[in-house]
């Protein structure tokens, strides 16, 4: 086989249209790289807000809290539900929440413009129930107050929403401040939990809540748990593993910004993929006489294909390292963007992983090989005898 | 090969062979029923004005080119009917190239030029790096190793490719106007190359030349005018 140092340094020689062509396969990989990265980033925010142990009850059909609506009085007899576990005071570990969207007008923003909020209407246990979410600044509210917690993905981002601050939960009913917490990276860092009360009344929600979220005593009494909830067919519920409800929840707004990605770079793909092989037709016009040379010393028509496609595939791999080590920058970002299935606007991160970055090397080199196999098959079929020409 | 009285088998053999070319639907015969025997270990110098056929005829023997009609045999090897895949093997084993304007790969050095051939005779590397040393000192450049085409004179990068030629130790070689680009001087030099080449490594030379000072080093000289000898 022809030495590989043949067509690196080749690549090498022409340095501006190498740059050139390597730049505009680091564009492609760097907006593959970075919508996989996002799509992953909302997958893992959304997923993280769940729990193995932890189930969800909603309105049979409703496809997610904010239009699920069940009976205040039913939530007892879930909470009753075999598989429920029992905190130290042998109550059930669970409460009914309630869950509104309001706008907020958004700090360095537009003046006037407004995003979407959610409000979960929380139990006093709710620090017991999602014991990944922990306060990092203030205190937790006092039970019967108009006092509410916001997750750090918020903070300090809208108006009235900082510690110490009031913000209006709907109009004349001014909630405070008292306490941030996080709660590992999760959607819930975009949330304002008030007292289940305080949202019933205030949205006019009395006597009903959203869900309902319980500690199972164990992930495998989830089973034993849906076939008890959903054995009354009046109260028409269903229960789903938690980290399964966020998972379904994740799927729109993930798949939408996969495959917007998949489309741009598939059309900036093809961009790149002509840049390449209009590059691999100048350098095997170049080096005809070269290219004659080895065919002439006896190397074969697939020793010049392979040699060829493999410059080519170098070339778009260096130009794939380069937007993936550009698209990793990322990972010290964060971006708010619209959760479709809530309408609340959501704080993520691009979440590089190897999978995903692997991929978008492989689809970069792809476009090398694919742009470079024309040009190669055009220099395996040059005559040896262009060798002897002067 | 042939046996013939001297004891020196014929190494190419060409009977009746042609060769024609299209242009569009003009024909045009290059080369016309040529019969034409050279011996192992000669070296043979084919002269002629352009267009007499004598680069065709070096193609042909060289295993670049098939003809359209007649028989050539090369190294005991029938070519006119040999595949293109074949032919490439063919000129690995038993070809050494010489071209007027060197055609050195620029971006290799001297002694990566002249291990190519033996990267298809697999060959271990460092097997391979000795015997380029080796093809490099025989041509006197074994302190120009690491240098590029570009830092070598005309001359040197013809040696270089004499060294390229005769690395994989092949029966023939043939050289399309190996002093055409050169002065008088290196001129002289690659013609004494060759000569050693011819006598101390018993080379087959087959050279192509417009210069009757380098036709002249040649013990024997083939005159083509016309795509036929010339008498």
């Amino acid at each position: 086989m022809i030495p590989i140092s043949y067509n690196v340094r080749s690549l090498l020689v022409r340095k501006t249209t190498t740059l050139a062509t390597a730049g505009g396969i680091a564009l492609v990989v760097f907006v593959l790289a970075a919508a996989l990265m996002l799509s992953s980033g909302v997958k893992k925010t959304l997923v993280a807000g769940g729990r193995d142990d932890n189930a969800i009850v909603l309105r049979k059909g409703s496809g997610n809290e904010l239009s699920s609506s069940i009976e205040s009085n039913t939530v007892s007899l879930i909470l009753a539900a075999p598989g429920v576990k029992k905190d130290d005071t042998g109550a059930p570990l669970g409460s009914g929440e309630v869950i509104v969207v309001i706008a907020q007008e958004k700090l360095g923003a537009k003046p006037g413009q407004v995003s979407n909020i959610l409000v979960r209407g929380v139990a006093e246990n709710v620090l017991k129930l999602r014991p990944e979410a922990r306060l990092v600044a203030g205190r937790s509210p006092k039970p019967g107050t108009d006092e509410c917690l916001i997750g750090k993905g918020i903070a300090g981002n809208f108006r009235g929403m900082s510690l110490g601050e009031k913000f209006e939960l709907k109009k004349n009913r001014p909630v405070e401040v008292v306490g941030v917490f996080e709660a590992g990276g999760s959607s819930f860092e975009s949330e304002v939990w008030v007292n289940v009360e305080t949202a019933r009344t205030s949205f006019g929600r009395e006597g009903l809540v959203s869900s309902v979220t319980v500690r199972l005593e164990s992930p495998a009494k989830l089973d034993a748990f849906k076939a008890n909830v959903s054995t009354d067919k009046q109260l028409q519920l269903e229960a789903k593993r938690e980290t399964t409800y966020y998972e379904e929840q994740s799927q729109g707004t993930a798949l939408f910004i996969a495959g917007m990605g998949w489309v741009v770079s598939v059309f900036c793909a093809f961009g790149a993929m002509l840049g390449a092989m209009n590059t691999m037709f100048a350098a095997v016009a170049q080096r005809k006489r070269e290219v004659g040379t080895l065919r002439a010393l006896g190397f074969s028509k697939f020793s010049i294909l392979s040699s060829f496609v493999l410059e080519s595939t170098v070339l778009a791999v260096v130009g794939g390292l380069i937007g993936l080590g550009a698209s990793l920058l990322l990972s010290f970002a964060r971006v708010s963007m619209m959760n479709f299935a809530t309408w609340q606007e959501v704080s993520f991160s691009f979440s590089p992983t190897p999978r995903l970055l692997i991929g978008s090397l492989v689809a970069g080199a792809l476009m090398g090989i694919l742009g470079g196999f024309l040009p190669a098959l055009k220099a395996a079929r040059t005559s040896p005898i262009e060798a002897m020409r002067g | 090969m042939s046996e013939t009285t001297n004891g020196k088998s014929d190494i190419i053999a060409l009977n009746k062979v042609g060769k024609t070319f299209w242009r569009g639907k003009e024909r045009l015969d290059v080369l016309q029923e040529l019969d034409l025997t050279m011996k192992e270990g000669s070296f043979e110098a084919l002269m002629g004005p352009s267009g007499s056929g004598k680069s065709t005829l070096l193609n042909l023997i060289a295993g670049l080119d098939v003809p359209s009609s007649g028989s050539l045999r090369v190294a005991g090897v029938e070519l006119s009917q040999m595949s293109e895949g074949d032919r490439a093997g063919f000129r690995a084993a038993n070809i050494g190239f010489v071209f007027q304007t060197y055609n050195l790969l620029p971006v290799l050095t001297a002694l990566e030029n002249v291990e190519l051939p033996l990267l298809l005779a697999k060959l271990p590397a460092a097997e391979r790096r000795k015997r380029a040393q080796t093809a490099l000192k025989v041509v006197g450049l074994e302190d120009r190793m690491s240098h590029y085409p570009r830092q070598l004179s005309g001359g040197q990068e013809q040696r270089v490719t004499i060294a390229r030629a005769i690395v994989s130790d092949p029966k023939i070689i043939v050289a399309d106007e190996p002093t055409g680009d050169l002065d008088r001087h290196a001129a002289n030099e690659i013609l004494n190359l060759l000569g050693k080449l011819n006598t101390e490594f018993n080379k087959t030379i087959v050279m192509v030349t417009h210069d009757p000072a380098a036709a002249e080093r040649a013990s024997i000289c083939h005159r083509l005018d016309k795509g036929a000898l010339a008498l």
